[in-house]
């Protein structure tokens, strides 16, 4: 199951008047994961879902959602019933009660899950009496996720689910998400810009800065390729240019040099052994280390 | 449930449009005694001449009946008025005001097409149209009664016919027009200038009259002549379709 992909995203470009939202955005969400798709405040990660959704039209490059062109309008409408979606400002109808927009949610998914509904509206406490714009941020993103779990959906896509939330609440969510995705089978999309979520709950991680994926893979295999290699040396640390492939970052401050590597610390260490350093320590990165080396220097 | 999420977003707007025609409606035959009284009035100014004085003599002469009356004082003026204001509240709204006051996302989301979307839209704001055209002027036949008159049924669904099918302009352009602009206002304040500009082109010219919008929303013809306006509502059965065409392009391509 691991090897077929639910999303596939090859060299997604699109402009808003002089802004580059997306510049040749690449990556794959393989059917069945739990895919934190993290980037900072504006780095193209909303952008890159609404294509998904089709709400949005890419300049250039192709999207597939279950093998299906989601830049066509039928394909798209295809992809939209097996899909649930959860906007990042929970956007849903001021005007109807929790019960109203239950029901006409449900009009739309033949698998609709109304035991599951009854359920989570009993668990999130949710007033079936009352108008969405009455909820609190909190209340609001629980109704969200009711409507977007109970379609019996083959794909969530949720773009920043615990935004603006408290810290209890964001966990109440989590731990919802979890459960659901622990008891059918379905693949999780999400974005995100905090990093402990992720980190928390997420399988396979892309990493966007600026409309560009720059890491992408299954969370344990990046976590294993990143090394940070700590070279102290008894004088001023040399100014050095690594050939070993996959230095993310080199920083010198005194008589200490920090390599951070994407492709493991071997060679590395051996190219470092030549500049006859007094230690060499090698560290794995967690992923807010890696977060924050790959996209501070970007930037 | 597309129709009932449209109706809950419409409601109020057709409800506080439905209640106002109908007091006018009510008020329309409730003063007409009180008008005729005021007719002698209305004979001496017209013997002044100039513009307005040929205007009141029209008037006089068209009310000197009470189906020339309720025309004039319905059909041409208050319903004519009145329902514009209520096709142009009506027309504005939809998935591009909505997305920047929230609910667009969740709407684009669901395995709906935006085609279907503009169609559930204009087919409920049409229908809502369709009651105030029809629903108050029965008012009238029912009302008259009361004051020893009475006004044909076939009147009203003549009328209310050439009021809605010319009519519908306005809520179409207005629809095409919230295709385009992000907030409610512009495209009701566009509409409202495009309606004056109309206006005032049939009083200037009177040669557009069998074209003009308002002549064709008032059916003068049919009082007048017994015959339907119909270059009037041909032309503008196909200016709405071509207005809702429109529209339907733009949401297709537009990004949200």
């Amino acid at each position: 199951m691991a090897d077929r992909l639910t999303i596939e995203i090859t060299d997604l470009r699109k402009r808003y008047g002089a802004v580059d939202a997306l510049c040749g955005l690449t990556f794959g969400v393989p059917a069945g994961s739990i895919y934190g798709f993290l980037g900072r405040n504006g780095a193209g990660k909303t952008t890159a879902i609404k294509i998904l959704l089709g709400m949005t039209r890419p300049d250039a490059g192709e999207v597939r959602v279950f093998g299906l062109a989601a830049t066509n309008e039928s394909a798209s409408l295809d992809i939209r019933r097996r899909i649930a979606f959860v906007s990042e400002e929970k956007d849903l109808y001021d005007y109807m009660t929790v019960d109203e927009i239950i029901r006409f949610t449900s009009s739309f998914y033949p698998s609709w899950r109304g035991d599951l509904a009854a359920r989570y509206r009993r668990t999130f406490d949710l007033p079936a009496d009352r108008k969405v714009k009455a909820l609190s941020r909190g209340t609001r993103t629980k109704l969200a996720l009711l409507l977007s779990l109970c379609r019996g959906a083959e794909l969530l896509i949720l773009d920043e689910p615990t935004s603006g939330l408290d810290p209890a609440v964001s966990e109440e969510a989590l731990q919802a998400l979890v459960s659901y995705v622990d008891s059918v089978e379905t693949t999780v999309f999400f974005s995100s810009h905090q990093i402990a979520e992720v980190d928390q709950i997420a399988d396979h991680v892309t990493i966007i800065d600026k409309g560009s994926a720059i890491v992408q893979g299954a969370l344990d295999d990046v976590r294993e390729r990143y090394r940070r290699v700590q070279l102290v040396f008894d004088g001023d640390a040399p100014v050095v240019a690594f050939r070993a492939p996959g230095v993310v970052r080199v920083r010198r401050e005194h008589r200490m040099l920090t390599v951070v590597s994407s492709a493991g610390a071997d060679e590395i260490v051996n190219e470092a052994r030549a500049l006859n350093p007094a230690s060499v320590t090698v560290s794995p990165l967690t992923l807010k280390d890696i977060f924050l080396d790959t996209v501070t220097k970007e930037n | 449930m597309l129709w009932h999420k449209a109706w809950l977003e419409t409601r109020w707007r057709f409800l506080i449009g439905m209640a106002l025609l109908f007091i006018m409606a009510c008020s329309v035959v409730l003063t007409y005694h009180t008008v005729q009284q005021l007719m002698p009035l209305a004979s001496s100014v017209s013997r002044q001449g100039g513009a307005l004085g040929r205007l009141v003599g029209e008037a006089a002469a068209i009310e000197s009946t009470y189906r020339g009356y309720v025309w004039w004082q319905w059909f041409r003026q208050n319903l004519c008025q009145a329902w514009v204001l209520f096709a142009l509240l009506l027309g504005t709204g939809g998935l591009t005001l909505q997305g920047t006051r929230g609910g667009a996302l969740y709407t684009l989301s669901l395995p709906v097409s935006r085609t279907r979307l503009l169609a559930v839209r204009a087919s409920t704001g049409l229908a809502e149209l369709a009651v105030l055209a029809f629903i108050p002027s029965g008012v009238i036949t029912v009302l008259s009664p009361v004051i020893a008159q009475s006004y044909g049924v076939g009147d009203v669904l003549v009328h209310g016919v050439c009021l809605f099918l010319a009519g519908s302009v306005v809520f179409c352009l207005t629809v095409f027009l919230s295709t385009h602009f992000a907030d409610a206002w512009t495209p009701a304040l566009l509409t409202l200038i495009v309606v004056v500009v109309l206006a005032a082109a049939e009083f200037v010219a009177p040669a557009l009259a069998p074209y003009g919008l308002f002549r064709t929303m008032s059916g003068e013809s049919y009082l007048l002549h017994g015959t339907l306006p119909w270059a009037g509502l041909i032309v503008s059965v196909m200016v709405s379709a071509v207005l809702l065409l429109a529209a339907d392009r733009n949401l297709r391509a537009r990004d949200f």
